[in-house]
């Protein structure tokens, strides 16, 4: 073998590599944050293929998409989640792939004995974000303290309640379903008869004829899928439109709507006299009150 | 042998470039009122983790950052045929590299919790959706009317008229796009002191020394395309290509720092009203009108 071709074969593997360990690495890391980066990871190891492959534009176009649209997809992940970090979780019994790809996380048995120091730095994590209530947390690391306080093993338990996105009971069914499907694929690959090798040398303008097919012989999904785009931005607009109750104060307004109001005759007392004072006398006959509230001390 | 030279090269002129926008870019900065990037790095500084750090990712941030420009300096043109690798789609891919930078400031940020540190990722990704799209509008001005992706034809389509002279709007857009991908002023938000400094805040010695050649690096790179896309790249007079290029690129950053320094900050919020409601349309009039340039044979044919 040449050297291109040694270190073509190097490139594949590396690549390969990481396309593969990202997406285990997605689905067992503890961590909400390291998961989106892992997947992102194993995207970008599948764009390096496509660059191997000399389909340059593509793999590029996908790098790009993945890097923005992973990092916008971890914000929204980090916003509605209890434990982006996973310091909690990462505190757990934990397999030993779940073990290697949540590496850094947390310091694992010292945390058994510290086990709200999780929590601590989880706050620190979680107050950037925002969205979550502290005390809450607070709670949520001192069961957790206590967890690892009272028992080794955490395999038997049921931590339903505390909403562990990363712990379902449903992780062994759904690794099953991923070894049928990749045996499926591979046997696929392997039972396959012949694969078509073309002698065509690639396009160094590549972009030049993408382009032109999605002007030409692709014009019409191009051209819808920019109509469907048009219509979610419509959308996204229409939903964040400042509505009939744009700030808090008119919120407050619409939900205590329905109760009736107080009646005008309590906001200014009157003493004695039988007569409800005009709107423009009414600051006076107040001052009037305050007065006699003073007479009769 | 000749792979090994090019790559040898790049990485020189990265390093020199660097070092020159470390030196420069604080001088030019005097007046401002914030520094962002720009401050001293506190190498020494003892700096305050929280308990958990995610250490793999705070580790993970400046080496992925600083990745990012040593593949984004590939497509720079020096010279005639002086280019460590022409490649096809050149502008597309430093784009799509300098994208490393934001992912590296996310992963450094989130992965030292620290509350200011994480909040650099939420700000930096509000900034990358700021500018993307105007950046890339402000490209394809120059990629019209060169009909190529590669550097280097755009730097040949120049040989006339630099572009500048043809179309000033995607110019000034150029400039305000670039100064949001360079984190300058007056859109330093990852990196304002109210976050305590962004990752600077929570990163000392070799982290911090990473952080610092990544951005100056940006900066360099940003103010680099800049040149290439809009002030003919290497072209010039008597003086021999790499010379030109270099004073472009510091020409154009010494403009878009010191006009950058003028404004008032703006917060992630505003960059993307200024963003969508600004940028955008412009960006796109911007590639109606050189459209029509074109269709009335106006620039390189």
């Amino acid at each position: 073998m040449s050297v291109g071709a040694v270190a073509e074969w190097a490139a594949f593997v590396i690549l390969a590599f990481i396309a593969v360990a990202g997406a285990l690495g997605m689905a067992t890391t503890m961590s909400m944050f390291r998961s989106g980066i892992f997947l992102m990871g194993s995207f970008i190891g599948v764009a390096g293929l496509f660059i191997l492959l000399s389909a340059d534009l593509l793999g590029l176009l996908q790098i790009m998409m993945y890097i923005g649209g992973m990092l916008v997809m971890i914000l929204f992940m980090v916003l509605f989640s209890h434990d982006p970090g996973g310091s909690m979780m990462a505190g757990m019994e934990m397999s030993l792939v779940e073990r290697l790809f949540s590496l850094g996380l947390s310091s694992g048995t010292a945390e058994m004995e510290h086990g709200d120091t999780g929590a601590t730095g989880d706050m620190e994590a979680m107050g950037g974000a925002g969205g979550m209530a502290h005390e809450d947390m607070g709670d949520m690391g001192g069961m957790d303290g206590m967890d690892h306080g009272a028992a080794g093993d955490m395999a038997g338990m049921d931590h339903g309640d505390m909403d562990m996105s990363m712990t379902t009971p449903m992780k062994r069914y759904a690794a099953g379903l991923a070894v049928v499907v990749g045996a499926g694929l591979v046997a696929l690959l392997v039972l396959r008869p012949a694969w078509p090798i073309s002698s065509v040398t690639p396009d160094p303008e590549s972009a030049r004829v993408v382009g032109g097919l999605l002007m030409s012989k692709y014009m019409m999904a191009f051209e819808s899928a920019g109509l469907l785009i048009l219509v979610g931005i419509f959308g996204a607009v229409f939903l964040a439109r400042p509505g009939r109750y744009p700030d808090q104060d008119a919120r407050d307004e619409y939900v205590t709507a329905d109760e009736p109001p107080p009646p005008i005759e309590e906001d200014a007392p009157p003493r004695g006299e039988g007569k409800k004072p005009a709107p423009a006398a009414r600051s006076l006959s107040v001052l009037e009150a305050h007065v006699d509230e003073g007479d009769g001390d | 042998m000749d792979l090994a030279l090019r790559a040898l090269g790049a990485m020189g002129a990265l390093a020199v470039a660097t070092v020159l926008t470390w030196l420069l870019e604080p001088r030019l900065l005097s007046s401002a009122a914030e520094k962002g990037v720009a401050a001293p790095v506190g190498v020494r500084d003892e700096k305050h983790l929280a308990q958990n750090p995610d250490t793999w990712m705070y580790s993970a941030g400046p080496i992925l950052a600083v990745l990012g420009v040593v593949f984004a300096v590939v497509v720079i043109p020096w010279g005639d045929r002086l280019v460590p690798r022409d490649l096809g789609i050149g502008v597309f891919y430093f784009i799509v590299v300098l994208d490393f930078v934001v992912l590296g400031l996310s992963l450094g940020g989130w992965g030292a919790n620290v509350r200011d540190s994480v909040d650099v990722y939420y700000r930096g990704v509000a900034q990358l959706v700021a500018y993307v799209v105007p950046l890339g509008l402000a490209y394809i001005g120059a990629i019209m009317m060169a009909g190529s992706l590669s550097t280097q034809r755009i730097v040949e389509a120049q040989a006339g008229m630099w572009f500048v002279v043809l179309q000033p709007i995607g110019f000034v857009l150029y400039l305000v796009t670039g100064l949001m991908q360079a984190y300058r002023p007056p859109f330093l938000e990852p990196f304002s002191a109210f976050i305590g400094g962004g990752v600077f805040g929570s990163s000392s010695g070799g982290r911090a020394i990473g952080w610092r050649i990544a951005m100056s690096a940006t900066l360099f790179l940003v103010a680099a395309m800049g040149a290439v896309l809009y002030l003919g790249g290497w072209r010039g007079p008597v003086l021999p290509g790499p010379v030109w290029m270099l004073i472009k690129t510091y020409g154009l950053m010494m403009l878009m720092v010191w006009g950058g320094a003028r404004f008032r900050l703006l917060t992630a919020g505003r960059m993307l009203e200024l963003s969508w409601k600004i940028l955008t349309p412009v960006g796109l009039a911007n590639v109606l009108v050189v459209g029509a340039l074109i269709l009335l044979g106006v620039g390189p044919t």
